[in-house]
This record gives C-alpha cells, structure tokens and sequence, in this order.
C-alpha cells in the first residue's frame, strides 16, 4: 500500500518566514508609534501654561470654531509675537506664510524682503486645534540648534607676520565661490524650521539638497527607532519648509543670531 | 535514466540532502518553481548555484531598500496624514448675535489695534541707514522711503593671530546701532593690530606713526565701539567683505549718508 510521502520544510524556510513575519511586525508596530506621536504632541500642546482658558472669566468655547473670530486671534497672536521681539536690539525673522513673503527684522524696522517660493507645514500645524497653536506662536519661537551646508560665520585664521619682511597684503576675497545654502533652525518648543535654497539646476546643488535631507531624516529616524525600542512613543516635531533663493536664504542665516527668534503668521 | 535528473544536493553544498523521489521543484527552498527551464538549469550546477546567489543577494538588497525607504520616507508621510483633531468651524449664527460674543470680539479688535499702531511706531520717519554685511550693500532711507543704495565694504570675518596668543575678529557688528558722533576730514588713529598686521613693530600709543591722514576719506560717522562709517582708497574693493569691522563707502555714497544722517539717526546692521 502506498503512502504519501511526507513534506518536509526546510530549516531555512522556517528561517526565511520567521524573519519575514519580525520584519513585518516591527515595521507595522514602527509605524503605529510612529502615527500616535502628531497626536500625542497636539496633547503636550494643550497642555501648556497660557493654552488652559482662565476659568475665573470663562469664555464660551463655540468662539474658537468661529472663523472670523479665529483669523483675528491670528492676526493678534502673530501681531503679540512681532512686538515682544521689536522691543530688543537683535534681529528677528518674520515667516508670513499667508502672503508668502519672509522679513528680517530690527527693533520693528524691516530691513530684508524676500518672497516665499513655496512651503510645506506639518498637518498638526495646520488642521491642529487653533487655540494651542495661536498660543504657541503668540510668542516668539526661540532657536535652540542650528544645523546648515554653510558655516554661520566663515572667519579665516592668518597668523601675524613676524616682520615686514613676511608681511603679504591681503589678497581680494573670491566672492565667485557660490555654495548651496540649506539650513534647519530646531526651535526651542521642538518646532522645526527649514528653510532650503530654491536654485537646483546644477548637479551640486540637488546633490546638497539630497545629503542634507538625507542626514536630517536618518537622524530623526535613528531617535524615534530609539524611542520605539523603548516601548515609547517617538517625539513628533512639528515642521516649516520654505523654498527661497539662495542668496536669501544665505543672507537669513547668517544674520539671525545663534539664539535668535522667529514669528510665524499662518 | 530517471536518476540522471535528480540532483543531489550533497554533491552540490555538501550540506543538504534530497531523497531518490524529491525532484528539484520540492527541493523546498523558496527558488522551488517546478518548471522545466529550472529543472534544465539545476543540471548546470555551477550556473545554478551562481544564479541562486544572485537571486539572494539582490532579494537581500531590495528587502533593505524596502525598509531604508520605509524608515525614511514612507513613515513620516504615514506620521503627516495620521488623524489629527481639527478645529470644526461651525459659524453659529445665534451665536454670533449674542453679547458675549461681541464683546469678545470687541476685546480683540481694540487689541489688534493697539498692537497694530505700536508696531507702526518702531519704523521711524526719521533718516536711517540698513547695512547688508553679507552682500556688502548699503540702503538709505528717509521719510520711511530708500533714497540711496549702493555698494559698501564691511568686516573681513579674518582672525589675526598672534605667536603669543593675542587675536582679533574683523567682523562688522550686527544689530541696531545709532549716529554717535560725525566728523569732517577725519584722520585714522592706528591701532595696535595694524602694526602686527604688517610684522611691525607696535609704536608707543601718541606715536605720531600711528596717525595717518586722507585714508579715511571726506567723512566718518562713528556708530560706538570705534566702529566708523567712513571713504576709502580701496574703491576696487566695494561690494567685498575686507574691512577691519569699519563700513567703507564711495565718495559720493559717503556724502549723502553723511548729509541726511544725524547723531542719534539708527544704524541697522544684519
């Protein structure tokens, strides 16, 4: 009497599955973290000093899901963050996403123009619950890092001659040099402005484009794989990209100081 | 003639092995796609093998392609369209014809004027100069309208270094700054670096090597710190960052910054 032979599975089948199904099951469960962080951030949000309405003069809550009364809390919110920066000597940057346009400042004096060619805003940032947003933006957003493909402040070193003999003038500085100029501004409150030159038509500057974008992503990626392996759920930091030309975008980053703030009008 | 086509495996790895009846297609690897081309190929060992790693190592690759890609790119999309809580604009009416409401929106509009009006203050109708250190350009205005710009020279970003540790940053100072002083015919008090600059010796400080006249040109409008707006004989040049910290402009320039500018008029450097 025959019998049906038995199949066997290969070790390395059983390997091959096994590793699929980790993959699978890591890359989903990366994922879900991943998609509660924007929420879980709109949260922290909420909760910060000045968002909570006051409760000894309570306002009715239906006001916030008014449109004309919302664009006026805009306007006074973005109006309230330009003024507490106008008061110091520094300089400021005004991003003006409503009519594309994007000022340095000085004590309330506009002393550089230039327009937005185009830009990108976290949803959170833009379907968010206002209330906390406009909170948040009715102060001026202080810079905590900086990260650039162009040195803030390109000083050259020359050591003294030791006599006239050794002396050599000074030769004229070769301003022909153009270099891509992108740079993000990590903000204190964890909001983070990018701001990338708009001129990619040589292959230097997509290629500057793509390392800068590259690196910020695998740095961010590696923090949250971090917080995930922890059983945590990664740190959502909200974003605005702008597109500039490159001389602006140079001009701006190194104007701003290291510190320096930054208002936001939507 | 039927053993021909079985393959052993043993033969080929010196690893596996397969029984007289399994044919190459239940081999149970997951290359194991019963046709006859394959079954053909199996019997060209070397080619097989060869073929088989290929095959590995480029599933190898796209599987970590796949996941870079995933990390990188296809997360944060997920993360941007995941649901966030949108504020509802429901517009009610009855709502809007209610007291609280206006007067909420009149405690509003009063503030944006406030704000509105102490905003327009900061930009004064006075004169005032906007200095661009990076593209070496000067703006000046008056009434709140440009009445000149050109070209001007600002901090080289040089770092003078000596043997015995002593440096100094030629850099234009950013900010807001203001007319301190004005000055005809000015003459340049040389100060200790532009001896060592030149390898020599640093004179005692009333020297009279120190002072040197016409260098400066017609004009100079010291804007504190003994920072100086002020003519130059390097007019080739104007439009390049090699100054000393000091904002060199052209003659003509220089005359009209010096005309409409007064002590106390602003000095906006970026």
């Amino acid at each position: 009497m025959e019998t049906e032979p038995i199949k066997k599975v290969s070790g390395g089948k059983i390997t091959f599955i096994t590793l699929i199904c980790i993959i699978s099951a890591a890359l989903i469960y990366y994922s879900i973290m991943s998609m509660m962080s924007p929420e879980r951030e709109l949260s922290r949000l909420k909760s910060l000093p000045g968002v909570i309405t006051d409760e000894k003069n309570p306002v009715d809550q239906r006001i916030f899901t008014d449109s004309a009364y919302l664009k006026m809390l805009r306007q006074k919110s973005f109006l309230q963050s330009r003024s507490l920066m106008a008061e110091t000597d520094s300089i400021y940057f005004i991003v003006n996403l409503s009519d594309s346009t994007a000022n340095l400042e000085i004590s309330g004096v506009s002393v550089h123009e230039t327009k937005i060619k185009s830009f990108r805003i976290s949803s959170i940032l833009m379907k968010g619950d206002e209330y906390p947003i406009l909170t948040m933006f009715s102060t001026p957003l202080t810079i905590a890092n900086s990260f650039a493909t162009i040195k803030k402040e390109p000083v050259m070193i020359k050591m003294a001659p030791k006599d006239t003999s050794e002396y050599k003038p000074d030769v004229m500085p070769d301003t022909s040099i153009v270099e891509p100029v992108n740079f993000k501004l990590e903000m204190t409150n964890g909001i983070i402005l990018y701001v990338y030159q708009e001129e990619k038509e040589k292959a230097a500057d997509r290629i500057s484009f793509r390392r800068f974008d590259i690196s910020d992503r695998v740095t961010d990626t590696w923090n949250s794989v971090k917080s995930v392996a922890q059983f945590k759920i990664p740190q959502y930091h909200p974003f605005i990209k702008l597109i500039i030309p490159r001389s602006d975008a140079k001009i701006i980053y190194r104007a701003l100081p290291k510190k320096g703030q930054i208002a936001v009008y939507r | 003639m039927g053993d021909d086509k079985i393959l052993n495996e043993e033969q080929l790895s010196g690893t596996e092995k397969t029984t007289e009846n399994q044919t190459p297609g239940e081999k149970g690897d997951i290359t194991s796609i019963n046709t006859p081309f394959l079954s053909k190929l199996r019997l060209n060992v070397k080619l097989f093998l060869l073929l088989r790693t290929v095959f590995f190592f480029f599933i190898t690759i796209i599987t970590a392609l796949f996941i870079i890609i995933f990390f990188l790119f296809i997360v944060p999309i997920l993360q941007e369209n995941a649901s966030v809580k949108k504020t509802e604009i429901a517009n009610n009416k009855d709502f809007k014809k209610g007291a609280d409401y206006k007067k909420q929106v009149g405690l509003l509009t009063k503030d944006i004027q406030r704000l509105t009006r102490k905003y327009n203050t900061y930009t004064s109708g006075l004169s005032y100069i906007v200095i661009n250190t990076t593209d070496n350009r000067f703006f000046l205005y008056k009434n709140k309208k440009l009445i000149r710009e050109g070209f001007c020279s600002t901090g080289s970003l040089m770092m003078l270094k000596t043997e015995k540790g002593k440096a100094w940053v030629f850099k234009t100072p950013r900010g807001k700054r203001w007319i301190q002083g004005k000055i005809t015919n000015p003459s340049w008090r040389r100060p200790d670096w532009s001896f060592i600059e030149e390898g020599s010796p640093v004179p005692s400080k009333d020297d009279p090597s120190r002072y040197e006249s016409g260098v400066l040109g017609d004009y100079a409008l010291g804007i504190g710190d003994g920072f100086l707006i002020h003519g130059t004989i390097y007019k080739r040049f104007l439009g390049m960052p090699v100054t000393h910290g000091c904002v060199r402009l052209n003659d003509e320039d220089l005359e009209v910054v010096y005309n409409t500018l007064n002590i106390g008029s602003k000095v906006y450097i970026f």
